[in-house]
This record gives structure tokens, sequence and C-alpha cells, in this order.
């Protein structure tokens, strides 16, 4: 499914981005060391990965709230105006618990403790008085992505003036830390969505999701085959729902999947790879949802994105998800 | 009074062994044949389908890959006395071997077929069945001569094919060299006698198993139907104008290019509704170092599957990125006729393919 341009007054904008990390890193090398990985460490950095963000102490919830609230005390938005608070990440009472209590804490799914929802505790963390919360969920790492079409849609067609999406994933503490070749970071991230914005503005959205690989570990070797020739068809489109040619685009935002695949993608849409703004990669590793918004704020930050850049992010989530959001900075 | 003619054939469990010696047997009623068997129940197969021809075949036992083919003296003295005709089709046609097992079948294994044709006192023709792609990794027009091997090779079997050729060319024998394409299906019909890489590539990319394709759309990919290629060989292992020639049996300008072979295989794959459901994005065709990354990228994360599928696509699909067209003029004129166009069978092959479980029915007919 497609979005398309408006061509109308009303665009809606990133109006800010905030993202938080956990206090624990390691490095590829000291995750390999303690059989967290798959591949060795040496693939795994020459992929492009270096460090990872890894919580322990924190629950996911926290570092929602984390994000959440830095990124409204950054904006200084009145709280009364956001209308919409899209979740997405760790479902249900999961949230709540430490990354080391995370698997005595799934089994929290099948209680009461179900209906503990982290989207209805952070609007009342956030005294979001008028915001309507609810999660996403089964989009993977296109998660954040999806919330923000949401967010777009609902401003548009219901005129919500603002709306907040957070996403804050982890894994287990000691758990695996290798997802098809991907090194994984923990990580919260917060963004908000305005009705109408002059800078960020959100043009397109294009998503292609693929039911036949829903059984990933029975299609695992499809689902990575069909990676390139999807991701290049999901760029592609996204691009030209904008309105603008391959050539027209400024920087592509990745998700932080190994910089290889990258080279490969950015070689087969006929893009430079300096187009690519992948310096993340190293420094975070692959933070699931958050990555792309992450990248944005960082690339704005500094210096890389100018007001007018033409902007493209994309994401995949496995399971099988292939988004692409075209911005105009 | 000279002896009527006889042949001896090697390779004739093959498919294109066993299709020259058919139509050999049909073209001339006197003809007898000598075939060579290394194994007898592969053999007790083909005289089954020659029916009534086989009577004037005797199998002789034997084995390339041993000096004057292992054959028993007395039989030996029996095929240098009355051969005419040779036609060498025996050969490991398989890309993945290593250079040393390919080279004992194919070069090695010419060079003793040439060595008991050199005793052969009545031999008119010596033609040996070599393949389009002893042209390696050389691009542009592909003469039908020898093109040197300054370019080097995609694998053994191109290289090993090259090395017999230039044993040929070197002996005094009255040879004809044959180079066929790639044999894709038996004719405009579309059914398929063997299958062989090609198909094995499309059923994988059929699958949703690879994600790329190495080349540009715009290059010609040449391929063949085996009726061509007896049928030629049968004409051309006595014609006269052949001698000391080499002749490409290939679609040369009827070629169609990649573009429009991996077009036809996903529109044909997409004429099934349960296809068209799963999704299966198509194929890239890209330029080779964007493929090699891809290739290395998977060959170091060990996933066991993909490395299996990429490694059995690796001993040929190079050749993919190398552009070539088969000159074939001289075929043509000395057949009297250019090769069939590929677009006449290149759909019904590819439904053929899907009809016949992907070579299963092929495979269960063959055992």
């Amino acid at each position: 499914m497609t979005l398309h341009k408006q061509n109308g007054q009303v665009t809606p904008a990133i109006a800010g981005i905030s993202y938080v990390f956990p206090e624990g890193s390691r490095t590829v090398a000291e995750l390999a060391g303690d059989s967290q990985l798959t591949s060795s460490a040496a693939t795994m950095e020459s992929f492009g990965f270096g460090n990872v963000h890894v919580a322990v102490a924190e629950s996911p919830y926290e570092l929602a709230l984390s994000a959440a609230s830095k990124l409204l005390s950054d904006t200084g938005v009145d709280r009364e105006s956001i209308g919409l608070l899209i979740y997405g990440g760790t479902p249900g009472s999961m949230s709540f618990a430490p990354a080391d209590e995370a698997e005595e804490s799934a089994s929290g799914l099948c209680t009461m403790s179900r209906f503990k929802y982290p989207a209805t505790r952070l609007q009342y963390d956030l005294d979001l008085p008028n915001a309507w919360p609810f999660a996403v969920d089964q989009l993977a790492c296109t998660t954040l992505l999806g919330a923000a079409r949401i967010a777009r849609s609902l401003c548009l067609t219901e005129g919500i003036e603002r709306a907040l999406c957070v996403s804050s994933e982890f894994f287990p503490a000691n758990a695996g830390r290798e997802a098809i070749f991907n090194c994984t970071s923990d990580a919260a991230c917060a963004v908000l969505i305005e009705r109408n914005g002059e800078r960020n503005r959100l043009v397109s959205a294009t998503n292609v999701t693929k039911g036949y690989y829903w059984d990933v570990d029975e299609l695992r070797d499809e689902i990575v085959a069909s990676y390139f020739p999807t991701a290049r068809h999901v760029l592609l489109r996204t691009i030209a729902d904008a309105g603008w040619a391959p050539a027209d685009v400024d920087w592509i935002i990745p998700h932080n999947v190994s910089a290889r695949s990258w080279e490969i993608l950015s070689s087969l849409i006929r893009l430079p790879r300096a187009r690519v703004f992948s310096e993340n990669i190293v420094r975070h590793g692959h933070t699931l949802a958050g990555d792309n918004f992450i990248n944005y704020r960082d690339a704005l930050d500094g210096g890389c994105i100018q007001p007018g850049h033409r902007v493209v992010l994309f994401s995949y989530g496995f399971g099988a998800h292939w988004t692409g959001v075209a911005v105009e900075a | 009074m000279r002896a009527p003619r006889k042949l001896f054939i090697t390779g004739a469990t093959g498919l294109v062994g066993e299709g020259v010696l058919r139509q050999m047997l049909r073209n001339d009623p006197g003809l007898e044949a000598f075939a060579l068997v290394r194994n007898e129940l592969p053999w007790r197969q083909v005289a089954t389908r020659l029916g009534s021809l086989a009577s004037r075949v005797v199998p002789v036992r034997g084995d390339v890959t041993q000096s004057g083919m292992g054959l028993e003296p007395l039989v030996r003295q029996r095929v240098e006395r009355e051969t005419s005709i040779v036609v060498h089709a025996a050969a490991d046609t398989s890309f993945s071997r290593p250079l040393d097992r390919a080279r004992s079948v194919n070069t090695l294994g010419t060079y003793h077929v040439a060595e008991v044709a050199s005793d052969c006192r009545q031999l008119d023709r010596f033609v040996y069945v070599s393949t389009a792609f002893v042209a390696g990794r050389a691009t542009g027009t592909v003469l039908e001569l020898d093109n040197g091997c300054q370019t080097g090779w995609v694998n053994a079997y191109e290289q090993s094919k090259y090395e017999a050729e230039s044993t040929m060319r070197a002996s005094s024998l009255p040879w004809t060299i044959v180079r066929p394409s790639t044999i894709v299906c038996r004719g405009a019909a579309g059914d398929i006698p063997q299958i062989n890489a090609v198909h094995r590539a499309l059923r994988i990319y059929h699958r949703g198993l690879a994600a790329m394709i190495p080349g540009d759309r715009d290059n010609p990919l040449d391929v063949i139907t085996s009726s061509y290629v007896i049928e030629a060989i049968a004409s051309l292992a006595l014609d006269e104008r052949a001698l000391r020639r080499t002749a490409h049996l290939c679609s040369g300008r009827s070629a169609l290019t990649l573009g429009e072979l991996v077009d036809t295989a996903y529109e044909v794959w997409a004429e099934s509704p349960e296809w068209r459901k799963r999704g299966v994005e198509r194929a890239i065709i890209t330029d080779p170092a964007t493929y090699s990354l891809f290739e290395r990228s998977v060959m170091e994360t060990g996933d066991v599957r993909l490395r299996a599928v990429l490694l059995s696509l690796s001993h040929f699909i190079p050749q993919l990125a190398l552009p070539k067209l088969f000159d074939t003029t001289l075929a043509e004129r000395l057949l009297d006729s250019p090769p069939p166009a590929v677009s006449s069978y290149w759909k019904p092959m590819l439904r053929a393919l899907i009809a016949g479980s992907w070579g299963h029915t092929v495979e269960k007919a063959a055992a």
C-alpha cells in the first residue's frame, strides 16, 4: 500500500525526535567472547558493527518514558495538544521488567498482567490527558515508521494536532545479539508528528508486506533472498511516490543493518554509497525500530541534512515488511 | 570395393550421443555402429528406446578415461578395421568438477578416443562434440575457429573441453569440431529430455531463493534445442565441407537477451495464481561487482542452504555477465538453414519445466 504526497496546504511533519540508550554497552568482540553472536566478531566487524547498547537494569518502559519525556521537554509542546500516543515495542507486562528479569516477566503475558499496558501508562506518566493511546505490533523493525505513517494519516483525516510515537525494544540480558547477520542493540526512541509543519515533512510512505513469509523459521532463506529485490522495489516506489527521481535523493536514512548490505542496496538503486547515512551502524548497532529516527536526528544535528533535502527512510521488519518514508527536510 | 560406413560413437547413453546415433541410423539404413558402453544398464535403456535400430549397433565395453578406451584387444582390432566415422560425444558435463576430474574425462578421454581413431584405417571423419563455451570468459563475437585461451574460463568443464579441442586440432585426424550451445529442450514443443544447470537455476529463482542475476539485460544469452544439435551433427559428420572445420551449433543472432529470457520466465511463472500469491520478487539483473559482494556476504555468514544455492550457481552464472555472440555463419551455410528462434521454444520449455515438476518426471523416467 502506498500513501501519496498531499498536494494541499496541510502536510504533517516530524516536529521532534528524542532517543535514549541504556547505560550498558558491549563491543562486538565482547559479545562474541560471551557466545552472544553466531558469526565471528571479525565477520560482524566486516559488516560494519562495532558497539551495541545493552540494557541490564533498565526496563523497556523506563527507556520509553525517558525518551518521550526528553522529547516533550525539548520541544516544549502543550501536552494537551497531543491527541494520539502510539507505542510500539516490547508487549504488555514484559515492558515493565528490567532486562535481566525479562524471561521471567514473559510469563505475565498469560495472566491478568497482560492488561498492564505500557501505552496507557505512558499516557498517565507523561500527562497526556487528550491522547488516544494504542500500540502497534507485529511490524518488527518497521514499527516506528508504521506508527509515524498512522499518525500522519490520523492527523490528516481526524484533525489531530500532534501525535507522539514511541518505541522501545530490547533483548533480554545475556540473550543472543545477532539477528539475520546483524548486531542488535537496545534503545528507545520518541517521535513527535505535527499536523502541519514547514520542516521535515512526511511526503510519502510505502509498505510492502509479504504474508507468504510469515513462517520465518521455515522460510528464512527465502526471506533473506527476497530482501534485496523487495527493498529495491520499495525504495524506488517511495521515491517515485514522492515525485522524485532516484538522483534527487540527498540522503537515505537506513535501518542499521550491515553496512555491507547497504553497499549492495545502494548499488542496486544506483545511488552513491556516500548518500547513505551509515555512521551509526558502528556506534550503535541495530536498535530494531528506533534506527531510522535516531539516525535522522543525528544527521540533522550533525548538519548532514539541510533544509529542503530530500530524504528517504527505509527499514525492513522481519516477518516480513519493507517500509519506506520520504521526508522533505 | 569399400565397405559400408561404420560409426563408432562414444557417449551414446547421453542426450546428444543417443540422439546422434538414432539420427544417423535412421538417415542411412546401411549404417552400422559400435557404441562405447561403460555401464550396461543405461545402454540397455537406450537400446530399448532405439527399438529395431538397436539391431545395427554393437555395444563395446570400454571407458574413455582408460588408455585405448580400455577396449579388449580383439574388439579394438575390429573397431580399427571397420570404423569409418567417429562421433565422440562422451563428456563429463558437470560444471562443478575440479579440473583434474574434468580433464580425466573430457581432455584425456578425447586423447584416448583419438588414439584409437588414429589406427582406424578407413576413417573418414572424427566428429568431436565440444561446447560453445570453450570461449570461456571471452566477450564479443566468438568465431568458428580456435579463439585462443587468453581470457580464461568460468569453470573446469569449459577449460577441459577447450583442451580437448586443442588435442583434436593438433592431430592428423580428419576432424570436425561441433560446438553446441546450452541445450534447454528438445524442440518447439519445449519438452525437456534432460535436466541441466539452466533448469536447476530457473527452479532456484522460481522458489525465490536467489536475489540477483549478474549481467546486463541487453546481453544475448545463447541456448539451443537438442533436435537442432543432433540433426546438425548427423549431417556434418558426413559433409566433406566440414572437414577440419569448427561449427557453432548455437542460436547466434536469434538468441534472446538475458532480460528477455528472465522477463519471459517470470511471465510464465505468474500464470500460476498460487505462485503469484507468494509475491516472490523478481530477481534483479545487476552488475557482477554487486553480485559478487552479495555472494561473498552470504558465503561469510554461514547460512548453509543459501550458501549451497549460491555455490551451485557460481559454476556457471558468471557466464551471464560475459556477453557473447556466437558466430554461426559456417554452420548455417553447411546446414543450409538457420537455427530455430529461441522465442519459439523458450516459453514452451518454461511451461514444460513446471508441468514436469522441475525435472522430477524426466529423472523418474531416466531411473
